[in-house]
């Protein structure tokens, strides 16, 4: 969370559009927004349509009649409501933002009903507002004060909002619409949620081996064990005016349950079901497979329940899915890298072949359909597949590749038992000019490769550099061993504090207002994560960006017995 | 110091500081305009077409050149700005006039040309707008070089440069700038 001075807060209010129609207004809002239980219609639709307009307009700025929101903000600047949705500034949680001078206040529905007084528990007066003379504070809301903020950006205490807030060109039916939306946002207890208790997950799959379990749930559920949404902790982000609320109710008890899914992954959806129905939980904290988590993306989603950072290599790649955060597209990025950077080398032939060998499997599946689209992405002719079943891949296999494809360029997404001893490959006069692989699938593999391919060789690799890193992974060892927890996967351990250096900063913040919606929102506003605590060169987040980790490197191997990576690109995002 | 005074005091400090801003609100523009002189860096961008472009040549045209530092995913101050250039574009356009318009990207690790191009498209601007980003490296120098730069992208300040075709010199406008305003202030320097 970004954190401002004081003296350059400005306010920008919650919106609304000039009307002579308060008395209309009136009417609607008088009767049909009403609160969060009503059971009579709104504005003429049923409460849950209303919400689902609402929410068009809120999020998407568009109106129910499917044309979009006309706004004009900075006084003059005229913008279609899609430009400048609500939630662009004051969040789908409507908990609001700040950025650089600029303070967007919470408009949840319980603050908006609220006085916001720097002294707790004294009400506004206009008299008390101008004394106190700052924008944050102001009176309660009405429905009748907040469709006038909408229209005309004057605020409770009659004055004129931050001109940064939009006043909004809405109809009567449609403002009431507005206006129970506002009233019913982020309100109530959420599943997993009680009084004194916040319930995560984390879910582990059949195949994942002891150690990699034990790498990841041991120092999840120390990490767990430990905390508190407690007063300590809030304390030291009460720096702000909305910072000094919801302190004093703040003492939660953290528990995490582990969610075992057995059996193969069209299984796990409806054992997912049945641990949600049983006891739901607010967010699913990590977890491992060795498989596609695409399964548990989807319930996720379904129920919107918050994922933050699961192991696997697998993730699923969408740019608008919005429950799971990943530490990177896994396989994914490495393939997309490979096209970049080939593509970033002038000194290729523009028309240079292309050919990737993959097994049929996940893996080559993952990598060579990543290349794929990134290299036809931009521009290029497509690369020629070579797909494989299990077949056993024989010297004379890779004597006719190198026939066939002469001077191209060799893809080979295959794991360290396929990999070939690339004497077939670059012996020949007809050698590749380049052969890429993934350093993910070979693993330590990697550092076997003979002397005289390494020239030849290219590695994708999508952490920072084990030389670069050991002092970290040091640290790690030495904090896992201090808490008595055994190292079994060092680079399972490390992904473990990407994910604690992210919550850590989310849970203090979240004080009192356990909402998922606000809960991604905080995660979204974590300031990027250098390599001190996370095992990538850069971890960086905002608003809709679920995969943390965005580049990869491209390496070789340096000469020698002994040889380590040596960069041959910058970290690729491009 | 214990807990216990922290709160008090820090009130005290909230309150002082709060009627300062006030006090001074009404009697200063909203946003704060200086001349400045920048060395522009050496550096080679990317545009979102994915072209690369080559900064310190690119800055230099025959009309006047505006720069805003923006990202795609921000929440707050970007969409104010960019809604203004896409304005301040629209006016200069139909009075047929000219100007260069550059958005540089304080996020490069997600701000790739795709993502450029769906957020001009957003802001429907035309030919003369550009969205430029690059290496981590190459941006921060960028930033440093003309004093926006912030170690948190979610800080960035609120900033846009103009300067004239004949001018070495920066105007820096600091504050959001409704667009009848940044006209006048374009006016200034096309003369």
């Amino acid at each position: 969370m970004t954190r401002t001075s004081p003296a350059f807060l400005k306010i920008i209010g919650c919106p609304l559009m000039t009307g002579v129609l308060a008395f209309v207004l009136l009417a609607h809002a008088g009767t049909a927004v009403a609160g969060t239980s009503a059971s009579a219609s709104v504005a003429g639709v049923p409460p849950e349509e209303a919400m689902r307009l609402g929410e068009k307009m809120y999020r998407d700025g568009i109106l129910p009649s499917g044309k979009p929101l006309q706004a004009i903000v900075k006084g003059d600047v005229p913008v279609a409501g899609s430009q400048l949705t609500c939630s662009n500034c004051h969040q789908r949680s409507g908990f609001g933002s700040s950025e650089g001078t600029i303070r967007t206040p919470p408009i949840d529905g319980t603050r908006l009903y609220l006085p916001l007084s720097k002294f707790k528990g004294i009400p506004l007066t206009k008299q008390a507002t101008e004394l106190q003379a700052n924008d944050l504070f102001r009176p309660a809301y009405t429905d009748e004060t907040l469709a006038r903020a909408m229209r005309t950006g004057v605020d409770p205490a009659g004055r004129q909002m931050n001109t940064a807030m939009p006043v909004y060109d809405l109809n009567d039916r449609d403002m009431a619409i507005m206006v129970f939306y506002l009233r019913n946002l982020s309100s109530g207890l959420e599943p997993g949620v009680t009084d004194t208790s916040l319930r995560f997950a984390t879910i582990i799959t059949d195949e994942v081996s002891q150690e990699d379990r034990q790498s990841m749930l041991g120092p999840l559920q120390r990490y767990i064990g430990n905390r508190r949404l407690s007063r300590t902790s809030e304390f030291s982000v009460r720096t702000g005016a909305y910072l000094q609320e919801g302190t004093s109710r703040g003492m939660r008890a953290l528990s995490l349950v582990v969610w075992e899914l057995k059996g193969p992954s069209g299984t796990w959806q409806g054992q997912m079901e049945e641990y949600y129905k049983k006891a739901p939980v607010f967010a699913i904290l990590s977890g491992i497979t060795y498989g596609d988590w695409a399964p548990v993306h989807r319930f996720c989603e379904d129920h919107k329940v918050p994922s933050v950072f699961p192991i696997t290599d697998y993730p699923v790649i969408s740019e608008k899915d919005w429950y799971t955060f990943y530490l990177s597209k896994g396989l994914y990025q490495e393939g997309e890298t490979s096209a970049k950077y080939l593509n970033s080398r002038d000194d290729l032939s523009k028309d240079i072949r292309v050919v990737q060998v993959f097994r049929k499997n996940r893996a080559g599946t993952a990598l060579s359909k990543a290349f794929q689209g990134a290299w036809t992405g931009l521009g290029r002719r497509p690369a020629d597949d070579v797909a494989l079943g299990e077949e056993t891949l024989t010297a004379d296999f890779w004597k006719k590749l190198a026939d066939k494809y002469r001077h191209t360029v060799v893809l080979l997404w295959l794991d360290a038992n396929d990999f070939p001893d690339l004497e077939n490959l670059v012996k020949t006069k007809a050698m590749p000019e380049m052969i890429f692989a993934s350093s993910s699938l070979l693993g330590q593999r990697l550092y076997l490769l003979p002397e005289k391919a390494r020239k030849s060789v290219y590695l994708t690799y999508p952490y920072t550099l084990p030389q670069d890193a050991r002092k970290y992974r040091e640290s790690i060892e030495t904090s896992l061993r201090n808490l008595n927890l055994p190292i079994t996967n060092l680079d399972i351990e490390f992904k473990m504090r990407s994910l604690f250096s992210t919550l850590t900063g989310a849970l203090a913040a979240m004080r009192n207002y356990v909402y998922r919606d606000y809960f991604l929102e905080l995660i979204e506003k974590t300031p990027d994560l250098t390599v001190v605590q996370v095992p990538y060169p850069r971890m960086s987040f905002g608003t809709g960006q679920r995969y943390a980790s965005k580049g990869c490197y491209v390496v070789q191997l340096s000469e020698g017995p002994k040889p380590e990576l040596v960069k041959r690109s910058e970290w690729i995002i491009y | 110091m214990s807990f216990r005074w922290t709160v008090p005091i820090m009130s005290f400090l909230l309150i002082g500081s709060c009627l300062t801003a006030e006090a001074t609100a009404e009697s200063k523009p909203s946003y704060t305009r200086t001349v400045e002189n920048y060395q522009i860096p050496d550096v080679t961008l990317i545009n979102q077409d994915g072209a690369r472009i080559k900064l310190r040549d690119y800055l230099v045209y025959d009309g006047p050149v505006l720069v805003d530092f923006v990202f795609t995913t921000c929440t707050t101050i970007c969409p104010v700005l960019s809604s203004n250039f896409m304005n301040f574009q629209k006016t200069i356009i139909a009075e047929s006039g000219k100007a260069r318009l550059v958005s540089i990207s304080v996020d490069p690790d997600f701000d790739t040309p795709k993502e450029m191009k769906a957020y001009l498209k957003r802001y429907q601007a035309k030919p003369g707008w550009d969205f430029l980003s690059g290496s981590r490296t190459d941006i921060d120098r960028v930033l440093r070089a003309f004093n926006v730069f912030t170690r948190d992208k979610m800080d960035h300040p609120p900033v846009i440069l103009l300067k004239a075709p004949t001018d070495s010199r920066w105007v820096r406008i600091y504050g959001l700038i409704g667009t009848n305003k940044l006209l006048v202030e374009y006016e200034k320097v096309r003369q």
